[in-house]
């Protein structure tokens, strides 16, 4: 189909339009970059000319604000999240993909069902469980619950189908266990499925508010949502050192999600085929 | 294999769920509680704050979503088309929603602030006279949350809407095209139909989402405010158990609600769906 590229006025207008949901989606991170190099009165002013304030901007955000210790928190709960997480779901999805049977299928639309559950409605019983556990306040209320997730389960499931059960069979005639299959054979021959899960589980735990909100009291142990969202109450505000520490809340995720552009996305896409 | 899954799943899951089935019919006043049945329930129906939440929960899907699903209908129709950038533009629009929810209320916070660079902005333009109270009035508190969600979300069901028009065939268009039927034709009476089921899929997501609203109304425009103008059900829940009285069994009962009318919608969606085939 071959079609005119003529230079058009509804073209133009197209372009326009274009150029303005450019700029409107990209002048807030824009902005927060300008604001990290601001002093307080600038920023909420909206200057948009750059600053000499960086250096002050980063003391502040690390010895007033304690940047390094959340940054840190937030990076071990996510990182111990995937690492665990991914090995319990995809073991999970595996079992109920290669190995079927009636029982499985009804835990796994158990499992299902619960992707519905408001979280509203899980963490008010899960705080009082966790507070009879003894474990509030302790990153393990974080990272428990995060492990076990329907959706991650169900995604892997999706990916799972594309593997080959004669690998599985030849592999059996060889002598190899179940387990050593999964992890000889599989793993590496899925990375692709396996990193797209890791940086879901990676995205979700690390932009998680409201539960970590619920069960974190202490300052030394906050994550970087919940310490920015606290950062908001104080009487003052040191609204450049806030700058860098958004900043520094969305840099791994955006370098996360450019890097791995193509798997993330087809992966949040395979939950619409399903 | 499935072992782990499930241990965890009926530790962090379902015994809570089902603990809470208890929870409900009791009544918490510090670390006792007493056994008061069905009491929570009937506490709830003269909550007057509890139902105006809910109701702006409902305003929200009401306005916001059509308005975002139009918009990013429009966007992938366009980038469908587009040849040269469609990559780079798909991720600059898809970038908001990788960002955490806390961060860009913040930066919409500092942004919607009275003497802020918006309202500055605005009145360089001469396009208003004074200041807008995009945080301290309540109708403006609540059109900054749905300027907010509809800035995070667009790019994000845009792509599923890139994907569902690129499983179209091309030969539909090109027989439509035969036909002598224009663009617009085109998308209204080929794109949008064949779309449906991704554009419910969009719908359900957004319903369930908004339904959950938590996180903006708290930082965006502070704890629901101005004067709960923009407080919402799993907020209200969130303030009842852990900000204002700790009375556990009341929130739970509570979210019982939210999880009626989510369950509600995903039926519909099921039905829905269903009369496809």
């Amino acid at each position: 189909m071959t079609v005119a590229r003529r230079f058009t006025f509804s073209r133009l207008l197209v372009w326009i339009f274009l150029a303005a949901i450019v700029i409107v989606s990209l002048f807030p991170f824009f902005w927060m970059l300008i604001g990290t190099t601001l002093n307080p009165n600038a920023v909420v002013a909206g200057v948009v000319i750059p600053g000499k304030e960086f250096p002050l901007n980063w003391n502040k955000a690390i010895k007033n604000y304690n940047l390094p210790v959340y940054f840190l928190n937030s990076l071990k709960i996510a990182t111990l999240t995937v690492l665990l997480g991914v090995l319990v779901n995809s073991l999970a999805a595996f079992g109920f993909e290669k190995y079927r049977s009636n029982a499985r299928e009804k835990v796994f639309s158990v499992f299902m069902l619960s992707l519905m559950m408001p979280q509203i409605a899980l963490v008010i019983p899960l705080f009082k469980l966790m507070s009879s556990l003894r474990l509030l306040n302790t990153h393990a209320a974080i990272i428990l619950p995060a492990l076990m997730s329907p959706f991650i389960i169900f995604f892997m499931r999706q990916n799972f189908q594309m593997f080959p059960t004669e690998i599985m069979e030849a592999a059996r005639i060889d002598g190899a266990r179940e387990i050593y299959i999964f992890f000889r054979i599989v793993v590496p021959s899925m990375k692709a499925s396996f990193v797209s899960a890791g940086i879901y589980m990676f995205l979700s735990q690390w932009n998680s508010y409201l539960w970590p909100l619920m069960t974190i009291l202490s300052e030394e142990k906050k994550t970087l949502p919940i310490a920015i969202s606290s950062m908001m109450r104080a009487y003052t505000i040191e609204y450049g050192a806030v700058m860098i520490i958004v900043g520094i809340s969305i840099v791994p995720v955006l370098v996360l999600y450019l890097a791995m552009q193509k798997e993330f996305v087809s992966g949040l896409l395979g939950s619409v085929k399903g | 294999m499935i072992a782990p899954a499930i241990i965890l799943y009926t530790s962090f899951n379902l015994y809570p769920i089902l603990s809470s089935l208890n929870m409900v019919t009791r009544k918490w006043q510090g670390m006792r509680t007493t056994y008061i049945g069905l009491g929570n329930f009937a506490r709830m129906l003269n909550d007057k704050i509890f139902w105006q939440s809910l109701g702006h929960n409902f305003l929200f899907m009401g306005i916001q979503i059509p308005i975002m699903i139009m918009l990013a209908l429009v966007l992938a129709a366009i980038l469908n088309q587009v040849r040269r950038g469609r990559g780079t533009l798909r991720t600059i629009f898809f970038l908001p929603c990788v960002t955490s929810l806390v961060a860009y209320s913040v930066l919409f916070r500092m942004l919607f602030q009275t003497n802020g660079l918006l309202n500055n902005l605005l009145m360089k333009l001469e396009l208003i006279q004074s200041p807008i109270g995009w945080l301290n009035d309540p109708g403006w508190a609540r059109a900054t949350i749905m300027i907010a969600l509809t800035w995070r979300w667009t790019g994000y069901n845009m792509v599923f809407f890139i994907v569902g028009m690129q499983n179209i065939s091309n030969e539909i268009f090109e027989a439509a095209e035969v036909d002598g039927a224009n663009k617009r034709q085109q998308f209204f009476r080929i794109t949008m139909p064949l779309l449906r089921p991704v554009i419910l899929f969009s719908l359900v997501t957004s319903i369930s989402g908004t339904m959950q609203l938590l996180d903006e109304p708290n930082v965006l425009t502070w704890e629901g405010g101005p004067a709960n103008a923009t407080m919402t059900a799993a907020l209200y829940i969130y303030r009842q158990a852990f900000v204002l009285n700790s009375d556990f069994g009341y929130a739970a009962a509570l979210s019982y609600i939210v999880v009626i009318i989510t369950a509600g919608f995903a039926f519909t969606q099921m039905k829905l769906l269903g009369r496809r085939d």
